[in-house]
């Protein structure tokens, strides 16, 4: 026997403006991916910025200076931080830790060995050993130790073995040769001289000098120049996120700069971020008008049936079953809508892991829970302003 | 059920219905649950309104039909709704049926609207054989007759449950035969929920036994 519900669909017809409903329902699919996909986007970017998998070394340690200015020049006093600014420096929500750069404050002449005629004045630098990336069993020195650990920075030899050597007519030299080579080292004050051994045990992308372990410069703070501290003049701290806004906002006002490849990657993120929110904003346009154009198409489907609804409400039709029975017809389509779309996002999502793994960029080949949990938004969002638009027009009906 | 007529006056004939006495208009009247009542009227004094009133889906009038003491406006939507399905029944004179849908489909709509059926599709089809339309209960509402229309408004109105049956020129359409019929079917069916009704007509009629009589 026929149901209530298979009646009710014989007497009011959904199928006026069909095509209309169709272009909505493209509307509303078009809008979900939109905004899920803007959603996924952010999730995935915050997954790349944030992600244990995803940290690589040099993306949170900074180093950090004063700007040299012209009125600054000649006053090197005027470019060291101040214990009051390093203490503030170390405040910053964003700073995890950070480490003093000590420098030499002794002459160093380094030496190649053999034939090769090569010897330059140069400066050591020391910083905390948790800040430095490389990880060698050589990189240690205690009092007495004639070798000193060297850690280069890996410009240094590049700009050696691309601009320097080609220039000169002198051989290019692999990280493995330099390693192997014994620098002649001669540190002196205007008293004493003596002659180490240097020892390149590895080259380091993070800071940006010459580095040796923190118990020979202080030792040879001691010595040379009879202090062990010198006021500091660069900082290496170690932040979560280095394209955090308020980072740059703490270094710009006081004057501060760093390494301005890591800061750029902040901008990356202000465009990325623009992008994924233009796209986002573009879904929710087309959303608002999927649902004006749904609200439209039911208006027209109460109208069209004005007489027959009347009809079954005189003959003991309660507005809440005509309610049950419009919805019946229209809420399915969304929910297909929006598992289809949540679909696609996934698909695309699984491409875009793979692609981004290929780089080296891990992101999670499912969508996020924040996408998920905009599905459910979403869906909400159209079946609430579905029952109230049924539920205003079938009331005013009477 | 109760149901009572407190000063009921239609607005548009108000006028007209002033100048003359009437047992119905601008009285005090109350209808008891289970009896047979019986208002007759000549045409243009108001029956159909008075019909429409009662089951309150016209409300141009001062007073007030009150349903177990409750005017109808107190009632919302729903639970007139449930009133409808549950407590009152109708036959318009206007017949009212769905075209798109076939004779049975009318009153398989009012059967099942309910979603526990008061009664089978068997006695739908033993009513149907009783009032001589079996033959068109697959037609399509469009193609039947007045009178075949008449007996399945009257079919559709006795397929669900209720106390008080309102009839506006039940049998209008009808011959004497099939009235009689009809009438038998009718009285038995409120005999079988101590249900009452309310009959408008032009003329005395013996078609039942009825308990009072008004005149309009």
């Amino acid at each position: 026997m026929q149901s209530f519900f298979d009646l009710l669909r014989k007497i009011i017809r959904t199928g006026v403006g069909k095509s209309r409903f169709f272009m909505a329902s493209v509307g509303l699919g078009i809008a979900m991916v939109l905004i899920l996909i803007a959603l996924q986007v952010n999730t995935d970017f915050n997954q790349l910025l944030y992600s244990d998998k995803n940290q690589n070394e040099t993306a949170d340690f900074l180093v950090i200076n004063k700007k040299v200015t012209n009125s600054m020049m000649g006053q090197p006093g005027k470019s060291v931080f101040s214990p009051a600014e390093i203490e503030n420096i170390r405040k910053q929500s964003f700073v995890q830790a950070t480490g003093l750069i000590t420098s030499s404050q002794f002459k160093v002449v380094a030496q190649a060995p053999g034939d090769l005629h090569f010897a330059t004045d140069m400066f050591f630098e020391a910083v905390p050993d948790s800040f430095i990336d490389v990880k060698e069993d050589d990189w240690k020195w205690n009092p007495g130790d004639r070798t000193i650990p060297i850690i280069l920075p890996n410009d240094f030899l590049n700009l050696y073995n691309f601009g320097f050597s080609l220039s000169q007519n002198l051989p290019q030299i692999s990280q493995e040769t330099v390693k192997a080579l014994p620098l002649q080292v001669v540190i002196s004050n205007n008293q004493t001289s003596d002659t180490y051994t240097g020892h390149i045990v590895g080259f380091s992308d993070r800071i940006s000098s010459f580095l040796v372990p923190a118990s020979f410069m202080d030792w040879a703070n001691q010595k040379y120049a009879g202090s062990s501290s010198a006021p500091a003049s660069r900082i290496v701290i170690k932040t979560a996120d280095p394209s955090n806004p308020a980072l740059v906002k703490f270094l710009d006002d006081n004057g501060y700069t760093a390494n301005q490849d890591k800061l750029k990657f902040s901008k990356t993120r202000v465009i990325v971020q623009t992008i994924v929110s233009v796209i986002g904003f573009f879904g929710l346009i087309l959303l608002f008008f999927a649902l004006l154009v749904f609200s439209m198409f039911i208006q027209l489907v109460i109208a069209s049936c004005r007489k027959e609804i009347q009809l079954l409400v005189t003959l003991g039709t309660a507005p809440r079953q005509l309610q049950r029975y419009l919805l019946k017809q229209f809420v399915p389509l969304y929910f297909i809508i929006g598992i289809l779309s949540l679909l696609l996002v996934t698909v695309l999502q699984y491409f875009a892991a793979g692609l981004l793994a290929k780089h080296d960029m891990v992101v999670s080949p499912l969508p996020g829970i924040g996408t998920i949990i905009g599905t459910v938004l979403i869906l909400a969002l159209v079946y609430i302003v579905n029952v109230a638009t049924v539920s205003r027009y079938i009331l005013q009906d009477q | 059920m109760q149901i009572q007529l407190d000063h009921l006056l239609p607005i548009p004939l108000k006028d007209k219905i002033l100048q003359r006495k009437s047992g119905i208009w601008n009285e005090n009247i109350q209808f008891n649950p289970g009896s047979f009542v019986k208002i007759k009227a000549p045409s243009g004094t108001g029956k159909t309104t008075l019909v429409h009133y009662l089951y309150h889906i016209r409300y141009d009038y001062t007073g007030n039909v009150l349903i177990n003491g409750k005017p109808w406006s107190g009632y919302n939507r729903n639970e007139t709704a449930s009133l409808r399905q549950q407590k009152i029944s109708v036959i318009f004179q206007d017949l009212r049926l769905f075209e798109q849908l076939t004779a049975l489909e009318n009153i398989e709509l009012k059967r099942v609207m309910n979603p526990q059926p008061y009664c089978t599709v068997e006695k739908v089809r033993e009513m149907a054989a009783r009032l001589n339309v079996t033959h068109v209960l697959d037609q399509s509402g469009k193609t039947l007759s007045y009178g075949e229309r008449q007996r399945i408004a009257i079919i559709r109105a006795l397929v669900q449950p209720f106390e008080w049956l309102f009839m506006d020129e039940p049998f209008s359409h009808l011959d004497e035969e099939n009235t009689s019929r009809a009438a038998a079917l009718i009285a038995e069916e409120c005999k079988s929920r101590q249900a009452g009704f309310i009959l408008t007509d032009l003329d005395h009629d013996q078609h039942f036994s009825y308990d009072v009589l008004y005149q309009l």
